[in-house]
């Protein structure tokens, strides 16, 4: 079918000759997308770091209560587990949380031991790649950590206040490339000594236990026999937590979507409320049309280029702001939707990630949605006797 | 060429109340003529004018132009006659405002995509004929009525229609540009182009190039 250009040009002339008005419609249109994608970016994100974080977590943990809260748990409680069947490995972790109140920064320190085998393959790594033992005592932090402590005059070392007093100067010995990991960006990574030293945490006593199990479909056995064997201990698998975040994340996701969708929707309904009640002018010019032999679908055609030009370059705008907010500027206001209050404060960035499917949601949820608001009221009118809408 | 036949034509006024437009109208305009249709206001001449146009449909009888009966055409169909075969004069012009003299002359032919060297002579060619060229790229609404009437006149040529319609045309025109009008008309019916005026102003009674006057009175014709 050979394109008809005239009709084309007609329809940015028409455009344009009621600029103001579609300049507006424009601008709300590219902001309403502007929103939706940015969220959707930010949910898609998120999400991807989401899904790498909990596929790196422990099959099984094990953390000790007391008046529901989470206490520190007996290290001689690994030997026990270690006899369970099925169990390949128990690792008692000495981790917890450092308030930097200089830079108002809440960061992870999690202790390893060199010779130990580590319950996740990015602390087997460094583990590997860095002396952590040698001479006086040193850690490995994120990129955006480390980002804070050099902001704050810690390049070569880190001042820890210990809880008893005093203080303890742990060396930098390196920086690991966490620029797009949600967990590792915020962490450092030290001797477990030093660790427990930071925390007053006895050698007996450990934050929690993970434990391993080499054959997946034997978890929920396992999982079974460490709840009977410690009854005042909370037995979470990996499944729990994965089903735990994401219903974290779908709620938020959720609200915020559907006010959203709502809207949208408003903004659809007013868009076909307007056109509904054509303006005489309108309804005068489509009436003139036919009567100098228009068909309906030529005049739907216009009508569909008119509204489809401006709603795919609102797209197109929408999009590429988006693109340029959430990844370039950080999506700020936004990520806070997702994050919450737990969420560490150290940088971070959100990891681009390209879903075809997101970009087909936006655009289906906001161009056919706006053409069709334009289209249908035209339609109606287009129908009637062309005599009848000039007289 | 032009056949109508016990057509009526009857609108809704209110729920229940009707009015008879014209009724029982017969009529036959042949190829070339130029009619003339006086009466007063409301007398049905504009309806006679939309029946042939198939810009709307009669309550009953027939509208036949060249032996087809244009009165039973679907919308899309009806559209496409009017686009090759009408040229159509409107009292009020029905010009958009906003477009330019060019813009508004070239719409009947936008939707059948023509070739742009094609639609450049022909532009051309009644721009120059009906003395609007000067003022191509002026906006409809900035026009004078006399300018604006032949920019109507030049819309009415662009598709090379058989058959002119032209409602009340001179109905915001003074004497002078009246009588430039008529002499436009003229000139179009010595091109063989059949024409059918509506009209109640006396300048176009007793014109030696007018085929027939038909008056009509209260939707019939008289004879």
């Amino acid at each position: 079918m050979k394109i008809n250009f005239y009709l084309i040009e007609f329809a940015i002339n028409s455009l344009l000759r009621q600029r103001a008005k579609n300049f507006f419609i424009f601008f709300v249109l590219s902001l309403l997308i502007f929103v939706l994608a940015s969220f959707f970016f930010v949910a898609s994100s998120i999400k991807h770091e989401l899904q790498t974080t909990l596929s790196a977590l422990p099959e099984i943990t094990i953390q000790k209560l007391r008046g529901g809260r989470h206490v520190d748990i007996d290290t001689s409680a690994v030997d026990k587990i270690l006899q369970i069947h099925g169990v390949s490995d128990a690792v008692a972790r000495v981790w917890g949380y450092y308030h930097f109140e200089n830079a108002g920064v809440t960061f992870s320190l999690v202790g390893i031991d060199a010779y130990e085998m580590q319950y996740k393959e990015s602390l087997q790594t460094i583990a590997e790649s860095f002396s952590l033992e040698e001479g006086k005592p040193s850690m490995v932090v994120g990129a955006g950590l480390y980002e804070v402590f050099t902001q704050n005059g810690y390049e070569e070392y880190f001042n820890f206040l210990l809880p008893q007093g005093g203080m303890k100067q742990i060396a930098v010995a390196g920086v690991f490339d966490g620029a797009t990991s949600l967990e590792s960006n915020d962490m450092a990574v030290l001797p477990k000594e030093a660790a427990r030293e930071i925390f007053e945490m006895p050698s007996t006593k450990a934050t929690d236990i993970v434990v391993k199990v080499a054959n997946p479909e034997e978890l929920p056995t396992v999982a079974a026999k460490l709840r009977l064997l410690f009854p005042d201990a909370r037995v979470i698998t990996k499944e729990d937590l994965e089903v735990s975040y994401q219903n974290i994340f779908d709620y938020k996701s959720g609200v915020f979507l559907v006010l959203f969708l709502v809207t949208l929707l408003t903004f659809f309904m007013i868009i076909y409320d307007k056109t509904n009640a054509l303006e005489s002018e309108e309804k005068k010019e489509i009436g003139i049309l036919k009567a100098l032999g228009w068909r309906v679908d030529d005049v739907l055609q216009e009508k569909f280029y008119e509204s489809f030009l401006i709603s795919f370059f609102a797209y197109l705008t929408g999009i590429a702001s988006a693109l340029a907010f959430v990844y370039v500027a950080n999506a700020p206001l936004l990520r806070g939707v997702f994050e919450g209050y737990s969420m560490l404060r150290t940088p971070f960035e959100l990891p681009f990630v390209f879903d075809l499917q997101t970009l087909s949601l936006v655009f289906f949820l906001t161009v056919p949605l706006y053409v069709g608001a334009i289209l249908f009221p035209s339609w109606r009118v287009a129908t009637l006797d062309a005599d009848e809408v000039i007289r | 060429m032009i056949e109508l036949k016990n057509v009526t034509k009857t609108y809704e006024v209110r729920k229940g109340e009707s009015v008879h437009a014209i009724e029982n109208v017969n009529l036959a305009i042949g190829e070339g003529e130029l009619v003339v249709l006086k009466g007063a206001s409301g007398s049905g001449k504009s309806t006679v004018l939309s029946l042939v146009a198939a810009l709307s449909k009669p309550t009953s009888g027939e509208v036949l132009v060249d032996g087809k009966q244009i009165s039973k055409l679907s919308d899309d169909f009806a559209s496409l006659y009017r686009r090759e075969n009408i040229g159509f004069i409107f009292q009020r012009y029905n010009l958009l405002p906003n477009l330019s003299v060019e813009e508004n002359i070239l719409l009947p032919l936008i939707p059948s995509n023509p070739d742009s060297k094609e639609i450049g002579v022909r532009l051309e060619e009644v721009m120059e004929r009906f003395h609007i060229a000067h003022k191509r790229h002026q906006k409809a609404k900035n026009l004078s009525g006399g300018e604006q009437q032949r920019v109507a006149i030049a819309r009415a040529n662009i598709n090379m229609p058989k058959i002119i319609l032209a409602d009340e045309p001179t109905a915001n025109l003074d004497a002078n540009l009246s009588r430039h009008f008529i002499e436009m008309l003229g000139e179009l019916k010595s091109a063989n182009t059949t024409i059918i005026v509506a009209t109640h102003d006396p300048l176009f009674f007793g014109l030696s190039f007018v085929d027939r006057e038909i008056e009509i009175h209260k939707g019939t014709i008289l004879v």
